[in-house]
């Protein structure tokens, strides 16, 4: 009941998998709700004749936490979607996104893009080799063309910018 | 009064039709026809998406683009919702009913006809309504004081949080976490730090472009990917767009009533959009001398919802424009985006901003009419887009996303926010949570902050003065009602909306049957829950037809 493998069957809702997974949403609003009224408490909450910088915050986290406890006997479960073969496939496109902005850091925007949608076009997006590739370039050049030269955004200099003369 | 108003108006079209505006309004509307074409990109995710370029556009071109895309999506969405049975965006579900049953019986290029012809005249009688209906608001909410501006904030937050498509008490939830959002970094009044730390990128509090990006842009995208649906390529031509005499002569009464019903409902907060539509679609059928029709082909059923629709996305700038407070998530994005421009929508925006005010108005005039031009004779190629690929639109769409934000301050900072905001985006919708109601909340969150600590000033510390305003202890009167209400009305929209999509409700029975049994008496947590999910279940097993309601 409780496992969170994938059930049998391709069935579009299987029913198993969330009978107690679901609860960790609302335990996490709870945990993030009392941490900010603890914060907001040391930042002094002062009167309301004369709030303080943490009056606002406590009101707002007090509501929070005050919702996620109810949502913890509450929930209906029959919200919550269970996790696919196509989960494991977004959570590699998301390692990709976050592997582009590191590299786009120290290289630049044109090759980091290219390999993006190289990689994302091919293995997420089932495209050919040939239609990724063509894509993956275009998609490149195009892009930087629109924000760099037209729209003139200073992305950080990369070994491709010089060979453009950027 | 009358005179400011033709004045308003004139100005209004002298912005509207200045050729770069003229150009802009043309590009929202197409952009937004092809969104609401396109399955997996809403309204939403696609101004989310283009908000980074209204930085470097003049305020009321801004707008005006972006107002183009929202009401162009709403035409857009109906085009596939009628060929294919796949709503592009939300609100044109109600469209599937009909607007699907038609196209089986051969009438899809009437079917599309009507729907373009019902949301100019919806979009065009709700421009009029905005016009005389907004100075007059604003006059009225040029005398609000600060308890006001709390409880009209408080009342919009919740609407929007009751009147949503998820659950109210999730919902909620979520715009507490949007309001504590949106107190990161400085306090607006003593300039000390609050969650920030320690870290300098985190100053300025959590910039709403990046936030708005990640939970709707990437979210969304996401989201949509993982639902691997082909789609299937129309092939068949669309002929006899322009509907018959006979299909004005049984839909006019069906137009009219969904323009005042579309109107009425998109001013309210939390309106626009698909409770628009349902209500138009319920009131066909109940109005109907042959409700037998409906679900099978009505053209009725196809026009009313789809004029309401449009007429609430144009209605609905009515509190923005004067109130400064946004009735639903896409113009919580428009109003993020005025914020950002150095502008805050409210009562005296039409004094002060006048060419926004009335330029944005006098636009939606002439986008209607683009719309309608591009529509009738251009459905053919807009169906074409289908055959764009899910995953080739989504690598591209994160790209730009990511170099969008980028170019909002030059830092990459914000690429990360973006990134993590559409991880928590993507959760969210896999459990439930609207992001919706965040978003709003944090786009409100400082302005209610400011407002609620003035007041508190104002009145010594007393929290009796939001009850002894007249004007705040009457919007504080609503919000009770609305909250009182809500407990009879939660009810009924679960009803609607499990019957919106009755398909989906029987596949999920069937996915579950044979994994667990009867499905209300599953382990579920609440017992009030279960039994109200069988008494729905049984409610739409006895209406086989969908929209009973």
């Amino acid at each position: 009941m409780s496992t969170s493998a994938p059930a049998p069957a391709p069935a579009r809702h299987p029913r198993s998998a969330r009978s107690q997974l679901h609860r960790i949403a609302p335990l996490l609003l709870l945990a993030l709700g009392v941490g900010a009224l603890l914060m907001a408490r040391d930042m002094g909450l002062g009167e309301f004749t004369a709030p303080g910088p943490g009056l606002w915050p406590a009101i707002v986290a007090a509501l929070l936490t005050g919702t996620a406890v109810v949502l913890l006997f509450l929930d209906p479960a029959e919200d919550y979607e269970p996790w696919t073969a196509g989960t494991a496939r977004i959570v590699a496109g998301l390692a990709g996104l976050a592997l582009f902005v590191v590299l786009f850091q120290t290289i630049g925007f044109v090759v980091p893009a290219f390999l993006l949608l190289l990689a994302w076009l091919r293995f997420l997006g089932g495209e050919s080799w040939r239609m990724a590739l063509v894509l993956a370039v275009a998609g490149a050049v195009v892009l930087h063309l629109v924000f760099v030269v037209a729209l003139g955004v200073p992305f950080p200099a990369g070994p491709v910018d010089q060979l453009l003369g950027a | 009064m009358t005179v400011g108003i033709f004045d308003g108006i004139a100005q209004g079209f002298a912005v509207a039709l200045d050729p770069i505006n003229l150009l802009y309004v043309f590009a929202g509307v197409l952009i937004g026809t092809v969104i609401g074409v396109l399955p997996g990109l809403g309204p939403t995710a696609t101004i989310a998406l283009l908000l980074p370029l209204t930085y470097t556009i003049e305020p009321a071109t801004a707008v005006i683009l972006l107002a183009g895309i929202y009401y162009g999506s709403m035409y857009g969405g109906t085009i596939t919702s009628v060929l294919l049975r796949l709503p592009g965006e939300a609100a044109s579900v109600v469209t599937t009913f009909d607007g699907y049953q038609m196209a089986k019986q051969g009438r899809a290029g009437p079917a599309l006809g009507i729907a373009a012809v019902g949301s100019f005249v919806g979009g065009i009688l709700s421009v009029l309504g905005l016009m005389l209906l907004a100075p007059p608001l604003a006059d009225l909410a040029v005398s609000f004081g600060p308890p006001e501006y709390v409880a009209l904030t408080a009342l919009g937050i919740l609407l929007v949080t009751y009147l949503g498509s998820g659950s109210p008490l999730k919902s909620l939830s979520m715009a507490a976490l949007g309001l504590l959002l949106a107190t990161m970094g400085q306090d607006p009044i003593t300039g000390t730090t609050r969650f920030t730390f320690g870290s300098v990128a985190l100053f300025d509090g959590l910039d709403f472009v990046a936030v708005a990006m990640g939970l709707f842009g990437v979210g969304e995208i996401l989201h949509s990917l993982e639902r691997t649906e082909k789609v299937q390529a129309v092939t068949k031509k669309i002929k006899h767009i322009w509907p018959t005499r006979k299909d004005f002569k049984d839909s006019s009464g069906a137009i009219a009533r969904g323009s005042v019903l579309g109107f009425v409902i998109g001013v309210l907060p939390g309106g626009g959009g698909v409770i628009s539509s349902l209500a138009s679609y319920a009131l066909e059928k109940r109005r109907a001398k042959d409700p037998s029709r409906f679900g099978k082909g009505a053209i009725e059923g196809v026009a009313g919802p789809e004029t309401a629709n449009n007429a609430s996305s144009t209605s609905a700038f009515i509190p923005l424009l004067t109130l400064g407070i946004p009735a639903n998530v896409v113009l919580a994005l428009i109003f993020g985006a005025l914020l950002v421009q150095g502008i805050t929508p409210g009562p005296q925006l039409i004094t002060e901003e006048p060419e926004i005010f009335w330029g944005v108005i006098a636009s939606m005039v002439v986008g209607n009419v683009m719309l309608l031009a591009l529509n009738i004779p251009l459905v053919g190629v807009f169906v074409q887009l289908l055959r764009v690929r899910a995953g080739i639109l989504a690598a591209f769409a994160l790209l730009v996303t990511m170099a969008g934000v980028f170019s909002v301050s030059n830092d990459s900072f914000d690429m990360w926010v973006v990134l993590v905001f559409g991880v928590i985006g993507w959760l969210m919708k896999k459990t439930g949570f609207e992001p919706g109601p965040l978003v709003l909340a944090f786009v409100l969150g400082e302005i209610m902050e400011r407002a609620f600590r003035q007041s508190m000033l104002l009145s010594g510390g007393s929290l009796g003065i939001f009850v002894t305003r007249p004007l705040s202890g009457g919007l504080l009167a609503v919000m009770a009602a609305v909250v009182i209400l809500s407990l009879v009305m939660a009810r009924r929209r679960r009803a609607a909306f499990r019957q919106v999509d009755p398909e989906d409700e029987f596949g999920r029975e069937d996915g579950t049957g044979p994994v667990e049994g009867e499905p209300g008496l599953s382990a579920e947590p609440a017992t009030g829950r279960n039994a109200r999910h069988t008494s729905d279940s049984t409610d739409s097993d006895a209406a086989s037809t969908p929209g009973e309601r």
